[in-house]
């Protein structure tokens, strides 16, 4: 039976590392996979989100309408940011670098003048449930099935919905989508603001488990921003197969080693991953170039 | 014909087509603003010129990341791990010899060349693995935040190389300054007047000697990698061994800027290896102008020294003060603050531009 | 000279308006770097309010020795550069008298060269790990003899030997964590085990697994920092429901407010004040307090520390005579009897390391997370560095030293 109880506990603790660095980094994968956005304000878009999770949780509204609200709000920030300041920088994505730097600043410093220092938190609901002598919390596997259905939506998404399909060939082919009478600005828009939304998500999903505070999105970005490159530019072929590669390393090192092993082990794996696969994952499996 | 020596060579090539700034009035206003700084600290308190020399710390690294970025072409996120390892070389180095005997002096030199070392292992690694790109960009930022968490961590006494403990997150302090030998007793560069002149004359000679390398031959090849790698190797070129020997130089200028920090103010923290710093040489750079030398001395300057101003008159608006002031410059300025302010100001004076590089 | 906008231009105006008889004077001066902004700005803002409100009350009784107290504030952004930068200019352009300064031990030790450079007086007014003996440094921050030799021994009493510990990894996690395998070892119990956590990891789902695989009788949490606090809502959410002591959490980063009952329930801390404490001094100074600050989130032990100590710097002033020479000040601290009545109680500084005693209280947080106090014990000195070898009224090693690293034998 231990042997059970030792693979469930090594499931459980891949799958939740899995479910952070997925959720962590589809929005960014959108963002910078897809359109090619450095955007260093990816943390920015999580604390939306934590943020309008938690304020509207504590007013009363339930916790799932809670934390779409929080992506929502996330959602329209970004096609706010996206219309006056990322247009412009489509051909030029290391300026995004500077840009979104400085909305990361504009938003953090923002949030602590106005907002305060700390927002209280909702708790984590669902309790907790035992498997053998360890207990473990059932909202982590909550947050494990997010993961995998925002996977599935965006997937379904992207291939099956008309707008799936337009944005795939706007973000390819832009002057041939304009040529056909796509609206290549409203695509911009709304596909920027479902990244800035999906991150949104992220930082609902996770607002009942962590400290509130300004620079709370500071615990996302590494991580999200080393699977979208390990993944390469595909969401599918790419975030999520980096997402469990490195998610198993770091929980099989975590739980070898402790947290030191396991962080510093995250960014070994991601050196060597690149160095193996200079493309990144799905850069490895389409053999495109980046 | 008699071949003309090296050194006239050298000096023709501190014009050229890689860098702004031509012909007399130009080489004029260097020679004043040059004269302007050695007479600064005249008439300047000693606040003013130990803060300065903590700017001119900085420029170092910034005119690196320029070689490496603006001239190469390669967006190394990572500068900052050569910058702490110096510094950390340096602390270990001074602490174990001392400082008589200008032994502080060869700690510096070493602890360039243990960076430049680790550049050119990570350079190996990256260049020769065909990384390039954002996954390099990727690789380096890993690599800095490896070093920052691994010797954030070191703070037990058994962390030791000789006489020197990392002291992990509290950072290492208590080395020497740098001390220059002198007769009848040896200068030790606090940050002040000599320390001013010791900095401000390595600036000069860096910058100088940028000037001549990115106009050489090898300059011109870095600049054609850039524009299309694919065309510089079909012409025959080991692309490889350029960015190589770029990454390198570049790195051992990040390394520069970590053992002056570190003697300025006798200390060296994981955090000079963090995120946050990893992305504030890439902010300089970028907004003061990346390709161009010139450009990107004049805005760091100008973003170190603004950035403070606007610290300590702003209080807690300074920092959406600054993150609006960026994405500004990106929107209004895309190829740089300076670089902007300089065209315009070339136009308005009728002058021809550098036609360089479109 | 520069100040922020709020706080100081109160400050100067009341100074202007209440010290009539003083505003012929030349100011003492006052440097305040304090981190209002970036990671560690949640447990900081309460320092700089509590020196403004000390200042204030000082200049409406007429100021220090007669002289009105000018406070010159700047915003180190939680960046140990900025310490460097500005460090400098309080102490080479703005010329201050003293120096209130630093959060973390990085800032501390980042700016302790500087001020050693310039000769400057700097007080460091935050627990930490303990051990700094520098003739230029006064703390007034709790220290771990004081923190852990009072928590353990009566968490071992409570509710068994057996203990885990969950550190932050780096010096003051380990330190601390060094203090309290020591006494826990002393004490007859046993570390079943420790883990340290790098800063700024917010995931906790292994050592959560860790810590029920050990099956402690309770937790030691040394955590630092927003995103490692987070360990107690995953913790509550695993149903880990197992007693804890902590030195560091809810005293400074009040995550009893921040988070959802009961996520810490059973958390013992011993801090040297809180806004809870229920005596009747505290209570008038928490009322003064908010009647200033009405947006105060909480006022911490940090915020008392710096309160008391613009009192204590009065103090040697007046006894000095109305210098602020250091080596005078150094002298009146010398005679061993520079005390306080605290919001807290009675604190006293100590001549050989010139840290300063405190009472202790120990917080229990009950599962509402209001906070009760079975225990109280006053006037707890800081031993440790006296009985190690450092002794500044014989000698200055402006060093830091640890347990495991402690001064060199007196010769």
């Amino acid at each position: 039976m231990t042997l059970v109880y030792t693979l469930f506990s090594f499931l459980y603790q891949t799958g939740d590392a899995f479910a952070f660095l997925v959720l962590s980094a589809c929005g960014l994968a959108i963002i910078f996979g897809m359109m090619g956005v450095i955007n260093l304000a990816h943390g920015e878009f999580i604390l939306c989100g934590a943020y309008v999770c938690s304020a509207s949780a504590r007013a009363g509204l339930p916790l799932p309408l809670a934390i779409l609200a929080g992506a929502v709000a996330a959602g329209l920030v970004g096609m706010v940011i996206e219309r006056i300041i990322i247009r412009p920088l489509y051909d030029r994505p290391l300026d995004t670098i500077v840009a979104t730097w400085g909305v990361s600043m504009i938003v953090t410093q923002s949030t602590l003048i106005i907002l305060g220092s700390a927002m209280p938190g909702t708790g984590t609901p669902f309790g907790s449930f035992a498997v053998g002598p360890y207990s473990y919390s059932v909202y982590r596997v909550v947050l494990m099935a997010a993961a995998v259905a925002t996977l599935g939506v965006l997937w379904l998404g992207f291939t099956k919905t008309r707008f799936g399909i337009l944005a795939r060939a706007t973000i390819q082919v832009p002057h041939i989508a304009q040529a056909l009478g796509v609206n290549t600005g409203l695509i911009y828009s709304l596909t920027f603001g479902l990244g800035a939304a999906l991150a949104g998500l992220a930082g609902g999903l996770y607002a009942p488990t962590m400290t509130l505070v300004p620079t709370m999105g500071s615990a996302f970005v590494v991580e999200a921003f080393v699977t979208v490159v390990v993944g390469g530019a595909d969401i599918f072929l790419g975030t999520a197969p980096a997402a469990l590669v490195l998610g198993a390393a770091k929980a099989a090192l975590t739980s070898w080693q402790g947290q030191l092993a396991g962080q510093i082990g995250l960014l070994v794996a991601v050196i060597i991953v690149i160095r193996i696969l200079p493309r990144g994952i799905s850069g490895w499996i389409l053999r495109e170039r980046a | 014909m008699l071949r003309p020596n090296p050194l006239s060579r050298a000096i023709a090539l501190l014009e050229g087509p890689q860098t702004q700034g031509r012909g007399t009035p130009f080489w004029a206003s260097f020679a004043v603003v040059v004269a302007i700084a050695c007479a600064y600290p005249l008439f300047a308190d000693g606040y003013d010129v130990g803060n300065n020399v903590y700017f001119f710390n900085w420029t170092f690294m910034a005119l690196g990341l320029s070689l490496i970025w603006g001239y190469g072409g390669t967006l190394s996120f990572g500068q900052t791990a050569f910058f702490g390892v110096a510094g950390y070389s340096y602390g270990v180095i001074s602490i174990n010899l001392g400082d008589a005997y200008g032994l502080t002096l060869f700690a510096l030199f070493a602890s360039v060349a243990a960076a430049a070392l680790f550049a050119a292992l990570l350079g190996y690694f990256l260049f020769f693995g065909r990384i390039s790109g954002v996954f390099l960009g990727i690789v380096t930022l890993s690599v800095t935040l490896v070093l920052e968490r691994f010797m954030a961590q070191t703070a037990g006494p058994e962390w030791r190389v000789g006489l020197a403990r990392l002291n992990g997150y509290n950072g290492m302090g208590s080395m020497p300054s740098l001390t220059v030998p002198w007769f009848g007793g040896d200068i030790v560069l606090f940050p002040d007047v000599q320390l001013y002149y010791f900095t401000l004359a390595l600036l000069v000679v860096s910058y100088l000697g940028l000037r001549i390398l990115v106009n050489s031959r090898f300059g011109n090849v870095l600049v054609a990698i850039r524009e299309n790698p694919q065309r510089a190797e079909m012409l025959g070129y080991d692309i490889r061994v350029y960015q190589l020997v770029t990454f390198v130089i570049g790195s051992a200028f990040a390394g520069l800027s970590g053992v002056l920090y570190t003697s300025w103010g006798n200390y060296i923290t994981p955090a000079s290896m963090n995120m946050t710093a990893a992305a504030l040489p890439i902010v300089w750079v970028a907004v003061g102008g990346r390709s161009d030398l010139t450009t990107t001395l004049i805005g760091t300057l100008v973003v170190l020294a603004g950035f403070q101003a606007l610290t300590i008159h702003g209080s807690q608006y300074a920092l959406v003060v600054m993150g609006v002031l960026l994405v500004l410059t990106v929107l209004i300025a895309p190829r740089g603050l300076i670089f902007g302010l300089g065209t315009f100001l070339a136009k308005c004076f009728h002058h021809k531009t550098t036609a360089g590089r479109e | 000279m520069m100040k922020t906008l709020n706080g100081a231009m109160t400050a100067l105006g009341l100074i202007l308006l209440c010290s009539g008889a003083a505003n012929a004077q030349e100011p003492i001066k006052l440097g305040v770097l304090e981190d209002q902004s970036g990671d560690f700005a949640a447990a900081t803002i309460g320092k700089v309010h509590g020196i403004q409100l000390a200042a204030e009350e000082i200049n409406a009784a007429g100021g220090i020795a007669g002289r009105p107290l000018e406070l010159v504030v700047y915003d180190t952004q939680s960046d140990n550069t900025r310490y460097q930068e500005f460090m400098r200019r309080v102490l080479q352009r703005d010329k201050v008298d003293a120096v209130f300064a630093g959060f973390s031990s990085a800032s501390r030790e980042a700016y302790r060269p500087i001020v050693n450079q310039f000769d400057g007086f700097a007080f460091y007014n935050n627990q930490y790990e303990g051990g700094v003996c520098d003739a230029n440094m006064v703390v007034t921050g709790a220290v771990p003899e004081q923190q852990f030799s009072t928590l353990l021994p009566y968490m071992m009493e409570t509710y068994g030997k057996k203990v885990y510990t969950i550190a932050a990894d780096y010096n003051f996690g380990q330190i601390s964590a060094e203090w309290v395998r020591n006494i826990v070892k002393e004490g007859g119990g046993e570390m079943v085990g420790e883990e340290f956590i790098p800063l700024g990891v917010s995931q906790f789902s292994q050592t959560i697994q860790n810590i029920q695989a050990a099956k402690p009788d309770f937790i030691v949490t040394l955590l630092v920092g927003t995103a490692q606090a987070s360990y107690y809502e995953q913790a509550a959410a695993a149903n880990v429901n197992l007693p804890m002591g902590s030195s560091v959490n809810v005293g400074q980063g009040y995550e009893h407010k921040r988070f959802k009952p009961p996520s810490l329930a059973n958390m013992y801390a011993t801090v040297n004040w809180i806004e809870e404490v229920d005596n009747p001094q505290s209570k008038a100074f928490v009322e003064k307090w908010h009647k200033k600050f009405p947006d105060e989130p909480y006022i911490n032990q940090e915020a008392e520390n710096s309160f008391l100590a613009v009192y204590l710097y009065k103090q040697m002033v007046e006894r000095a005579g109305g210098s602020t020479k250091k080596d005078e000040l150094r002298k009146i601290i010398a005679q061993g009897d520079v005390c306080f009545d605290a919001p807290e109680g009675k604190v006293c500084l100590d001549p050989k390391s010139q840290h300063m005693s405190h009472t202790i209280y120990l917080a229990k947080v009950n599962d509402d997370h209001s906070i009760s106090f079975p225990k109280v014990w006053n006037d707890i000195k800081p031993y440790w560095l006296g009985e190690a070898g450092c002794d500044l009224t014989k000698n200055d090693p402006s060093a830091q030293y640890t347990p495991s690293s402690p001064p060199p034998a007196a010769n």
